[in-house]
């Protein structure tokens, strides 16, 4: 396991009074109603809550593939609330590291293709992007399939070479969505074993679920209910307990 | 990292991906080639057609002289009332030797009648034979060679000789194995002896010029009757003077033949050069229908490849948000799509091209017609071919750069 980029000081995300509002059929639907949290770097942090809760809003928006309608979020040091497309795209590529439910792969291109499509993004040649993705395979121990197609691999090799495919860029910040959500008990222990690991490696991951379970083994847990952080603390009490850290009001579990 | 090498990148990215999808479906790949390929195939063959239309026309009026009139009662290309022309005065060689003493710039001048008749030797025979009767200058006006033996000379058409100089496939065919110098022919049953051969000429507009005698104009006249109408042959000095020497003919003919003025000419003076022009006129207008039809057939491959590319990026919406999330920029993605689109119709211009040469070329085999291709044609065929996709490509490929990732990676 190699080690994240080198901690800088500050935090890696600061987000203040983010607002997310949609037009739906001419009514207005406020998916997040002022959010304002900061993440450190190689902190482990589960964003939790049911759907509609507002988690899947603020992942887009983390993620760079939406823009908050008001508030700041400053990622690594720059404001990327008010970028335009193609700044967000290179941020996506340069700080983002994807994790999907569906893990997203690209089903006509082996492993190892896949694993290399954010570097082609990046405009890196194709030996080098081939030497990285290669590295990034064997981090989560898949170089032996990495010629095979997703439609050749298990679900829990899939969802590591989707992995590999978010580590190749070397990311500022994983970010996860439901990332055990389509595999079985057992694979899915495997992935959170491997997220323990790469935390353990020092990088920053952001894990978005509904599964109280999987947000417990998180250091750090965030609860959102109607678009508003009702808990934020410890991951086992967030995700389990009645507890709620820092939360401007009770939570409704 | 540097734009270029992004660029470059994102373009052989592109050539990649599309490579793939082609592969993907193939079945899709070839219908939508097939739009397109028939656009160009129809083009091409229609291009090459009257490309060899034209290149054999010009070898044509190179045989027959650049600098060659020939006046006549009838014009070469007849508009209206045949009889009028048929009714007009036929010439005489009082006619043809003012003009000879007048006009200015000429080189050459000779009388000259036709009829068809078979000729033998022996045993073997030709039909159809034109037999003409000239003067000697005929041979330079109609810029005929000699390869064996002498053409006709003043004294043969002084002293009326029974001669004849044989066209290359009159002398192919009755003398296959002997010369034929020296040789008596049968032209209509009556005997002529042979004084030289001509080498070949190929075919003028669909007529062998290869299947002709020639003998002096008046031992013409004096076996087959004096009454055929004759044409004024003439060669002119210059080719540049043409209409000047056209202008001049017409005035002493008038003169000579005393059309009293405000009457039309009861003539044709008739130019090798006019027909040119004349003939660039029909197959300019035939060039452009052929085309319009060629474009319209290209027009409908092309919407048939903006709406496959529809049916594409509708199907990939999610390898869009993918790619999108991954960092790929909105120009990226109409870059691949772009790629995508030139690239199916960039097969489909190969594919027309190899139909369309292949029926300019079976024209050209089973018909007179000479096709006749020039590699520009090829590279133009394929490179518009991709244009035409790449043009058509657009609309869909913007659609999918505008796809917001969030819903795309969301699509089912």
């Amino acid at each position: 396991m190699t080690s994240a980029p080198a901690p800088d000081a500050g935090p890696l995300i600061q987000v203040e009074e983010l607002t997310r509002a949609f037009f739906v059929g001419g009514e207005e639907v406020r998916a997040l109603r002022g959010v304002s949290f900061g993440i450190n770097r190689g902190e482990w942090v589960a964003i939790i809550g049911q759907s509609g809760s507002g988690k899947s809003t603020l992942m887009n928006v983390l993620g760079c593939l939406d823009t908050p309608t008001s508030g700041r979020y400053m990622l690594n040091g720059k404001d990327v609330s008010r970028m335009d497309d193609d700044d967000l795209a290179v941020i996506r590529n340069v700080e983002i590291g994807f994790i999907f439910q569906t893990f997203q792969l690209l089903p006509r291109e082996t492993a190892l293709a896949n694993v290399e499509l954010p570097l082609v993004y990046r405009g890196m040649g194709a030996k080098e992007r081939r030497e990285r993705a290669k590295a990034a395979l064997d981090k989560v121990q898949l170089t032996h399939r990495m010629h095979h197609r997703p439609n050749e691999l298990s679900g829990g090799q899939r969802q590591r070479v989707a992995i590999a495919r978010a580590l190749v860029s070397e990311p500022s910040m994983l970010l996860a969505d439901e990332p055990t959500g389509n595999l079985d008990s057992a694979t899915g222990e495997e992935i959170v074993k491997l997220f323990e690991q790469l935390h353990r490696a020092g990088h920053t991951l952001v894990l978005v679920t509904h599964e109280p379970k999987l947000a417990a083994r998180c250091p750090r847990a965030i609860r959102l209910s109607d678009g508003q952080i009702v808990a934020d603390g410890p991951g086992p009490e967030v995700a389990l307990g009645g507890g709620h850290g820092v939360g401007p009001q009770a939570g409704t579990a | 990292m540097s734009l270029r090498q992004r660029f470059r990148v994102d373009v052989l990215e592109g050539v990649r991906i599309a490579v793939f999808s082609l592969q993907a479906n193939r079945m899709r790949t070839v219908l939508t080639t097939l739009g397109i390929g028939i656009g160009v195939a129809t083009l091409l063959a229609i291009v090459g057609i009257i490309q060899g239309l034209n290149s054999s026309f010009e070898k044509q009026l190179a045989t027959l002289g650049a600098n060659t009139v020939f006046i006549s009662k009838y014009p070469w290309m007849i508009k209206g009332n045949w009889w009028m022309y048929r009714n007009r005065k036929n010439f005489t060689l009082e006619q043809v030797a003012q003009l000879r003493a007048q006009a200015d710039f000429i080189t050459a001048i000779s009388p000259a009648v036709m009829r068809m008749s078979d000729v033998a030797h022996g045993a073997l025979q030709v039909s159809n034979v034109r037999i003409n009767g000239v003067w000697s200058d005929y041979q330079a006006i109609g810029n005929y060679e000699v390869v064996s033996g002498r053409f006709l000379t003043r004294a043969d058409e002084e002293v009326n000789r029974a001669v004849a100089v044989l066209g290359a496939d009159v002398a192919a065919s009755l003398f296959p194995s002997i010369s034929p110098l020296g040789q008596t022919v049968r032209i209509d049953g009556r005997p002529f002896q042979v004084v030289g051969t001509l080498g070949r000429k190929g075919k003028v507009v669909a007529e062998n010029m290869d299947l002709s005698v020639f003998m002096p104009f008046k031992t013409f006249n004096s076996h087959f009757g004096k009454g055929r109408p004759m044409q004024i042959a003439i060669a002119v000095a210059d080719a540049g003077r043409m209409a000047k020497v056209e202008d001049q003919l017409v005035g002493i003919m008038r003169r000579v033949r005393a059309t009293p003025p405000g009457q039309p000419d009861d003539f044709n003076v008739n130019r090798t050069d006019s027909l040119a022009a004349t003939y660039e006129q029909l197959t300019g207008a035939l060039y452009a229908v052929a085309t319009g039809v060629g474009l319209i057939t290209l027009l409908v491959g092309g919407i048939g490849i903006m709406n496959i590319m529809l049916v594409s990026v509708r199907e990939r919406t999610r390898e869009i948000g993918v790619r999108r999330a991954l960092g790929a920029r909105q120009r990226t993605i109409v870059l691949q799509f772009l790629m995508e689109a030139s690239s199916v119709s960039a097969v489909g211009g190969l594919l027309g091209t190899t139909v369309g040469l292949g029926t300019a070329k079976i024209v050209s085999l089973v018909t007179p017609l000479a096709a006749d291709v020039r590699p520009s044609t090829v590279v133009g065929g394929v490179a518009f071919a991709a244009l035409v996709g790449l043009l058509f490509g657009i609309w869909p490929a913007a659609r999918a750069a505008k796809l917001d990732p969030v819903e795309a990676l969301r699509y089912e």
